[in-house]
């Protein structure tokens, strides 16, 4: 077992501390763990990726500039990989992808083309080949394919002899930016190879539903397959829990549609969208199939969940923001609680009648959407309705996203120093404090782990329940397909 | 054959590391050499603040022991005269182009073109003058009303840092509005509006007080020292050749116009012959304290504010 004692602090506070991190030779361990908690941080230590001088580490009681010399660490970077969570700023953006896929002892390995075909579903001649000669700029290739050849890269190294060493291939997010089809792709391609040739691999991922394709898809290899969640303990203090499959498979099975309004019962609508709008330039249409059937009018009743899909970059998120008046369209007509909207709807109809009042939104990046700068009392702060007088109020509306239970001093935290699942909470309870009619939610589950992603679920149909219809975004389908009944699935498609 | 390949790469494996080792080696010990270089020649703004106070300190010391009492007297008044325009300056400046900004932000969200269009067109009209020219103008106008009797000699300081502000705070206006500009187009701007938080609330609270205190900070300072700077400047060119004791107005005496007395003068001018006559040099710092000492003043605060707001703008990344 390779055992890690890590402890990784900036100038001003400790960032992650871990007693006893474990990572099983040879065999393949899936790490969880709400984002932000130390996943990454942890694994790049221990590839010694770290700046010694930038950072205060200790890594098994020696000093990191120790450790980063030590033999180990350089067997360890010459036959392993990391593939960084960001394929942007893994890869160079003044080499092209094909000098990049054969960068140092990467050109050693002459199976180049069969690996790329297998991560891709189009011939290689058409659409993997013109790739090859671009350089990586923020929005070419795409971020799936970015990942996808970040992937490959991984791939080569595995073929190349490693001579006895102990071989780690960290792989960080490796599917963020791809699709289910995409990330069975690669995740069959990698135990593929890890049957031929066993090695260690480190998953690190938040998709819980990748539980079920290792069930339903590599039973072979269940028994090497270590499923291990990241917790917080106290602060900055983090431990390794065993997480059991069952625990995510037994809650999803016992999850059941949101129950449907019974016939002939009068419910209020609180939006009303014609099936086709445009904008960018673009005509989209809503469907109730994948794959453009007929359009329909998007519907939203009070006490109703509407799951809008559409695959990743399609304009989803485009189309809550027109909805919530952030996003001007070019051609646009819909309702909400009454008030009627077009492309000529000015904004201070929204400011005046909507934000806060009919409408709320969660939007996609915690990240992006809190104040970093302000604590955490100064994000309830403002909010229209929501009596939350004192410390005491707010954190006991806090408490029903937590599990631990919350010290006073929680709220005068920055919020620039929350992990990324509590900055995603404080952006969830935000907008499900307020009691609008429409509630638009974008990715809610991002960067949660899985007891927060219970809670999460749990307010939701809470806030559902106490009036609000719901729009939801969200590339969970696992979890939503199961949640909210076929007949509230719609289809976002788009035409040029 | 297949064994000596085998070991030949294990050779070169092994070479490849220890090449790879001293590569590290080198570059860590550049890293360290360079971060001792930055240790010794840069200080944190605190230090370079208690070193103005400090050099300002020992050179009023010096002028206690070495300067007689009135031209002394005279110094410390010209000083606090010209600190205390700065620091109206600075207030006046952050008033007006706060309320500017804030303006220009709510005409433009709710499409009052006419009104932003105001604004801009006064704060482009200032911005069209050269602020030397534009604060000359306004001295003008102050002298005009010193001699109808309107404005006294203390009022006239009030006056002096208006106009003064006036000339320099379409620069704090830049700052704040890209400032705002710069968070309206992230989500934490959006994600706050649609919560229905007012937006008195985000620009004033979440970005201009959370996010930007720094910044503004960093340009207050700036601006403290471009209005002891102008000042001077103003105050040197109306007072050339005229005597601040004697003349048909007087305007409060200033760092500026104390350097343009002839005295001062004088002093200044025997830097140029100490360096042609080495032996003078003594000289400067017994008989021409006046304006050695006033000249000092200037630039060592000059130099000491432009350190500050480096020293800040670093340790911020600003």
């Amino acid at each position: 077992m390779m055992r890690y004692q890590l402890h990784i602090a900036s100038a001003n506070h400790t960032l992650v501390s871990i007693d006893d991190f474990q990572i099983a030779p040879q065999e393949i361990t899936v790490l969880f763990g709400e984002s932000g908690i130390g996943k990454t941080l942890i694994s790049q230590a221990i590839f010694g990726l770290l700046d010694p001088f930038e950072l205060e580490i200790s890594i098994n009681g020696k000093p990191y500039n120790n450790y980063v010399r030590s033999k180990e660490v350089q067997k360890l970077q010459t036959y392993g990989f990391f593939v960084f969570q960001e394929p942007s700023t893994h890869l160079n953006p003044l080499m092209t992808l094909q000098e990049q896929l054969n960068e140092g002892k990467l050109a050693k390995t002459n199976r180049q083309k069969e690996i790329l075909q297998a991560l891709w579903r189009q011939p290689y001649e058409t659409h993997v080949r013109p790739l090859l000669q671009i350089y990586p700029k923020p929005f070419r290739p795409s971020g799936g394919e970015k990942q996808r050849f970040l992937l490959a890269m991984a791939f080569k190294k595995l073929m190349l002899p490693a001579n006895g060493a102990q071989r780690l291939f960290i792989f960080d997010e490796p599917t963020g930016s791809l699709d289910n089809v995409y990330r069975d792709i690669f995740l069959n391609e990698l135990f593929n190879l890890y049957t031929r040739n066993p090695f260690t691999i480190l998953l690190i991922t938040h998709d819980y539903s990748m539980i079920s394709t290792f069930e339903k898809q590599h039973t072979a290899l269940l028994s090497r397959i270590h499923l291990k969640e990241l917790r917080r303990i106290n602060g900055a203090q983090v431990r390794l829990f065993d997480f059991k499959a069952e625990d995510y498979t037994g809650w999803l099975e016992a999850q059941y549609p949101a129950p449907l309004a019974k016939k002939g019962q009068p419910r209020k609508t609180v939006l009303k969208m014609e099936p086709t709008f445009r904008v960018f330039g673009k005509t989209f249409h809503l469907t109730r199939e994948p794959d453009r059937g007929k359009t329909v009018p998007l519907i939203i009743h009070k006490k109703e969940l509407i799951y809008l899909k559409a695959p990743s970059g399609m304009g989803k998120t485009t189309l809550a923001k027109i909805i919530a008046g952030l996003q001007q369209a070019e051609a646009v007509h819909f309702e909400l609680s009454g008030i009627r909207f077009d492309q000529d709807a000015e904004q201070k109809v929204w400011r005046k009648y909507v934000w806060g009042k009919k409408l709320a939104m969660v939007f996609q990046h915690a990240d992006e959407s809190l104040n970093l700068q302000a604590n955490v009392r100064d994000v309830f702060k403002g909010l229209p309705g929501v009596n939350l007088q004192d410390d005491v109020s707010i954190l006991n509306a806090l408490q029903e996203m937590f599990d631990q239970q919350l010290e006073p001093k929680f709220l005068t935290q920055k919020v620039a120093h929350l992990s990324g699942g509590q900055k995603q909470r404080l952006n969830l309870l935000r907008a499900l404090l307020l009691h609008p009619d429409l509630i638009i939610l974008d990715e809610p589950l991002n960067g949660l782990d899985f007891i927060s992603i219970r809670k999460v679920l749990d307010i939701i149909r809470r806030k559902m329940a106490s009036g609000s219809g719901i729009l939801l975004v969200s590339h969970n389908e696992e979890i939503f397909d199961r949640i909210v009944p076929k007949q509230c699935w719609y289809y976002l498609n788009s035409e040029e | 054959m297949s064994a000596f390949f085998v070991r030949f790469q294990q050779l070169a494996d092994s070479l490849l590391l220890r090449l790879n080792h001293l590569r590290k080696r080198t570059a860590n010990g550049l890293l360290k050499a360079e971060r001792s270089m930055q240790r010794l020649t840069r200080f944190p703004a605190p230090i370079y603040f208690g070193l103005w106070v400090g050099g300002l300190f020992l050179l009023w010391l010096w002028d206690v022991l070495f300067l007689n009492a009135p031209e002394r007297h005279l110094l410390e008044i010209a000083f606090a005269h010209s600190l205390l325009i700065a620091m109206l300056v600075v207030i006046l400046s952050f008033l007006l182009a706060w309320a500017a900004a804030y303006l220009i932000e709510i005409f433009s969200d709710r499409k009052k073109t006419a009104a932003a269009g105001v604004i801009h067109f006064c704060l482009n009209l200032i911005r069209s003058l050269p602020q030397i020219v534009g604060v000359l103008l306004g001295y003008v106008w102050i002298t005009y009303r010193i001699q109808t009797g309107h404005i006294s000699g203390t009022g006239s300081m009030l006056w002096m840092s208006v106009f003064l502000a006036l000339f320099i705070f379409p620069e704090v206006v830049a700052l704040l509005r890209e400032r705002i500009a710069y968070f309206r187009q992230s989500d934490f701007f959006n994600a706050m509006r649609v919560s229905g938080i007012s937006e008195w609330r985000i620009i004033n609270y979440d970005i201009l007080w959370k996010n930007s205190r720094l910044h503004i900070l960093n340009k207050m300072i700036a601006v403290f020292s471009s209005a002891i700077f102008l000042q001077c400047s103003v105050d040197f060119i109306v007072s050339v050749g005229l005597s601040t004791r004697i003349s048909a107005v007087n305007l409060p005496v200033t760092l500026g116009s104390l350097l343009a007395n002839i005295d001062s003068k004088q002093d200044i001018l025997a830097i140029g012959y100490s360096l042609s006559h080495p032996a003078y040099l003594p000289n400067l710092f017994f008989r021409h304290l006046q304006g050695i000492s006033v000249a000092l003043v200037i630039v060592f605060t000059l130099f000491s504010l432009y350190k500050i707001t480096n020293a800040l703008a670093e340790r911020f990344h600003l």
